[in-house]
């Protein structure tokens, strides 16, 4: 029997970051906020503390903090010819589970992203002309500008105590800093971290070929920070634990140091743990919805929870399965390239080149998740397209970001797999090397797209999200041409030997973990019929649902994405309190 | 039949080749070891001869062990850097792994129905990766015997470290099977994780993979170092501490 609870004002599926934040906005307000998030509460467990933190092989090998797979994956086919099959074990990105979510195991790279990015195509047509847009190539305008954003930017990068070198305030340019940074108002709260070996044989290299290096943003806190919420951050330890880590010393600005433990010291705010959305009721005549279902995983019960407002505050694909099992919105279709729901499904498309050096010492155990440098010169829109056949593009950087010895040992090509050479091989390289890598944007292609497997299910019944992607001809040239700008900045670094570069080739490859970037779905925008929520992130067909996270975006920047979803989640608040008093699409 | 009366031939064959002192005797058996029968009764009962690291086999069964131990001992011979594969403990914590959570299948999904698929969809195998490594141990046990005539465990080092190669490069693959797959994507990764990974799961034994190369493990706390040692080597990585030693 379903039991149906007290109704609640605004309800938050998924206790992650954008959640967090978004109620933050909202707790001045006395608005009554509850939080439903599947996993529990990791403080003071063993992944959080010393020594098991530090383990490997639980957290980072076999992915301990990760989505149990075991109840809910995803099927994968490369086209829609194609049989999708379910990834009994994902790799390639990695959503959280818990208070905090995938926040709490983030490596801290923090960006803001280029102040084209909301109107893309905007900018495409006007700079290289309409016709330059592949027709497949379906990027689309957010519905918003930048400067919207940047009082949220600043107020997140407030909250997380954001290390950076600012690279232009309100339109001057700062030296040191990234001359394509948005003009923001403010510097950042900290000074950035210390720059590592590899960061300073990067930094001048890259100035030898006349580009601005600089270090690049970062959550992982240089010193003791209090934010403005009261709430202190310690030193980062440069333990080379972040990503697929929680970080023990509470250095790493993260859901579960930074927001949790704040909000539920009010009293208008709930978490409830171990609590399985699995499907958001809607009223199709009235376009409303009245609350969501979900089952406590420690007692089985199934409850019904009615919510003046539903907020959809998962991950990219949990976002977009609840509107698909729930009926909300109308399906994309690539055949027509109608529907919305599932449309502009966006990776991330890394690539990398490996540099060795006998004589000095990288020590890539001493780094933290973002303690790179980094150029911009070769990203998104910041070089001129014309005539290279793509659009997008990458940061090329510093890529240390641990040492840990399973999976992070470089090998100079020829390398035995085993044995005495092997072994030696790895003793005179692993303190030597690391990869200049780029961070490349992946834009949407008309077939990649998400909608709900036919066959395969989850363990609570609903069917498996099904994902039609693959990479396409833009993304292999992007990572061809901007590969080959790290390997000219990795040749210019005197290094004994530089490897083969790896631009991005082949299928897209569930085995192979490139970033937990997955983007789109559930995508903004100014029109109705070509998005699926309002730029105030409201959905068109139920005023009083709101999706937030990255399956709003409706393209993957060559930047992580945790910036401007934070800076929307904040806004979101701002915004449903607005909404609470007053019902309206905003 | 009393369980130690049990003949165990793989074992047995195992040191009788050992007895021509050109196989690479595991060291669990000792320098001294004598191939008689006292020593049939398999790696358990020889390696829990050695109290600093009592030892009994969870997962494998006697020939699985024999043939693993030869693996990780051609894989892992002993040399400046390591002591042999056995001697590092690689075959326990390849054993231990089978024998629990990710051997039995833990946070994979398990659902039918069931396909091969490309490879980019991963493993799709409805046995356990337990069941799915010993049907590729016995596979190799199997193609070793009918090209070589010897048990895998019966080659010399030389011929073993050969045939694994021409394992690793699909050479040795049919058409129903793909031994180039299991020990590229089942045995590799463990064996690599065997070597790199906590002693507290059984493999680096005494940290002695951190110690080669340079890996100074916990606690981590480099918030000084990284300024200090910044381009030079650094202390700790001349001692690594582990699990344990924090515990």
């Amino acid at each position: 029997m379903v039991q149906i609870l007290r109704r609640r004002s605004v309800v938050f599926v998924g206790g992650g970051l954008t959640a967090a934040l978004a109620a933050r906005q909202m707790m001045s307000s006395g608005i009554d906020v509850l939080v439903l998030e599947r996993g529990g509460d990791l403080a003071g467990s063993a992944a959080a503390t010393l020594p098991n933190q530090r383990d490997e092989l639980r957290w980072g090998v076999r992915n301990g903090l990760v989505q149990n797979w075991a109840n809910e994956t995803y099927t994968l086919r490369h086209t829609a010819r194609e049989e999708a099959l379910p990834i009994r074990r994902m790799e390639a990105f990695l959503p959280g589970e818990g208070m905090g979510g995938a926040a709490n195991h983030w490596n801290g790279q923090t960006w803001r992203w280029a102040e084209y990015d909301p109107v893309l195509r905007t900018r495409l047509e006007s700079r290289y002309g309409k016709s330059a847009i592949p027709r497949e190539m379906t990027v689309q305008d957010w519905g918003i500008g930048y400067a919207e954003m940047e009082p949220y930017h600043d107020l997140f990068e407030r909250l997380f105590g954001i290390a950076g070198q600012a690279g232009n305030i309100d339109g001057r340019l700062v030296e040191g800093g990234n001359p394509f940074e948005a003009p923001r108002k403010k510097d950042f709260p900290q000074q950035p971290l210390e720059i590592l070996e590899s960061g300073a044989i990067f930094k001048a290299a890259a100035q030898s070929l006349g580009y601005k290096p600089f270090p690049l943003p970062a959550a992982n806190s240089p010193r003791a920070y209090t934010n403005p919420d009261g709430v202190s951050l310690g030193p980062c330890q440069y333990c080379g634990h972040c990503e697929r880590f929680i970080c023990e010393a509470n250095a790493k600005a993260s859901p579960m140091v930074v927001l949790y433990p704040m909000l539920q010291k009010h009293r208008n705010f709930e978490v409830r743990l171990h609590s399985q959305v699995t499907e958001v009721i809607y009223d199709k005549h009235a376009k409303r919805v009245t609350g969501v279902r979900f089952i406590d995983l420690q007692t089985a019960q199934e409850y019904e929870q009615p919510a003046d407002i539903v907020v959809l505050s998962g991950f990219t694909m949990t976002n977009t399965k609840l509107l698909l099992v729930s009926g909300i919105g109308r399906p994309y279709d690539p055949k027509t390239g109608k529907g919305v729901v599932g449309k502009n499904f966006c990776y991330q498309v890394m690539s990398s080149v490996p540099v060795f050096f006998r004589d000095r010492w990288i020590n890539p155990f001493m780094a933290s998740g973002a303690s790179q440098m980094v150029v911009d010169e070769f990203n998104g829109d910041n070089f001129d397209h014309a005539g290279l056949g793509f659009f997008g593009g990458g940061y090329i950087y510093s890529n240390v970001t641990n040492g840990r010895p399973i999976s992070s040992r470089l090998l100079p090509a020829g390398t035995p797999r085993w044995g005495s050479a092997w072994k030696q091989a790895n003793a005179d390289w692993y303190a030597h090397a690391f990869n200049v890598a780029v961070h490349g944007s992946n834009y949407p292609h008309r077939e990649n797209y998400l909608d709900l497997d036919p066959g395969y299910q989850d363990a609570y019944g609903l069917p498996l999200l099904r994902m039609t992607f693959n990479f396409h001809d833009n993304d292999y040239r992007m990572s061809e041409y901007v590969t080959n700008k790290a390997a000219g900045i990795a040749r210019a670094m005197g290094a004994t030997t530089v490897g083969t570069p790896q631009p991005r080739r082949g299928d897209f490859d569930a085995r192979q973990y490139q970033t937990t970037h997955t983007t789109g779905g559930t995508i903004m925008g100014a029109d109705p019929a070509t998005s699926v929520v309002s730029p105030r992130l409201q959905h068109w067909d139920a005023q009083n649902l709101f999706v937030v996270g990255a399956s709003v975006y409706p393209h993957n920047a060559g930047y992580n994405p945790t910036g401007p979803l934070a800076a929307l989640a904040l806004r979101l608040g701002d915004d449903l309190v607005r909404y609470a008093k007053q019902p309206r699409m905003l | 039949m009393p369980i130690d009366e049990i003949q165990r031939p793989a074992r047995r064959a195992f040191l009788r080749g050992a007895s021509s002192a050109v196989v690479a005797v595991p060291a669990l058996f000792g320098a001294t070891a004598a191939p008689t029968a006292a020593h049939a009764q398999g790696a358990a009962a020889t390696a829990a001869k050695d109290p600093s690291h009592p030892f009994a086999y969870l997962s494998l069964g006697p020939q699985e062990a024999a043939c693993i131990e030869a693996l990780v001992n051609v894989m892992c011979p002993a040399d400046s850097l390591t002591p042999s594969g056995v001697d590092c403990g690689l075959h326990i914590f390849i054993d231990r792994q089978l024998a629990g959570a990710w051997g039995r299948g833990d946070r994979l999904y398990r659902q039918g129905p069931w396909h091969a698929g490309k490879p980019q969809q991963g493993y799709q195998s409805p046995l356990t990766p337990e069941q799915h490594f010993k049907s590729g141990v016995a596979k190799l046990r199997q193609e070793t015997q009918e090209r070589t005539g010897k048990a895998v465990e019966q080659l010399e080092p030389g011929q073993l470290d050969a045939l694994l190669q021409d394992v690793a490069a699909g050479r040795m693959d049919d058409p129903r099977f793909s031994l180039a797959a299991w020990f590229n994507d089942a045995f590799y990764p463990l064996f690599v994780q065997a070597c790199f990974a906590d002693p507290a799961y059984g493999g680096n034994r005494d940290k002695v993979f951190w110690r080669a190369v340079g890996y100074p493990g916990l606690p981590a706390l480099h918030g000084r170092n990284v300024v200090q040692f910044r381009g030079r080597p650094v202390p700790a990585a001349a001692n690594p501490r582990s699990i344990e030693d924090l515990s």
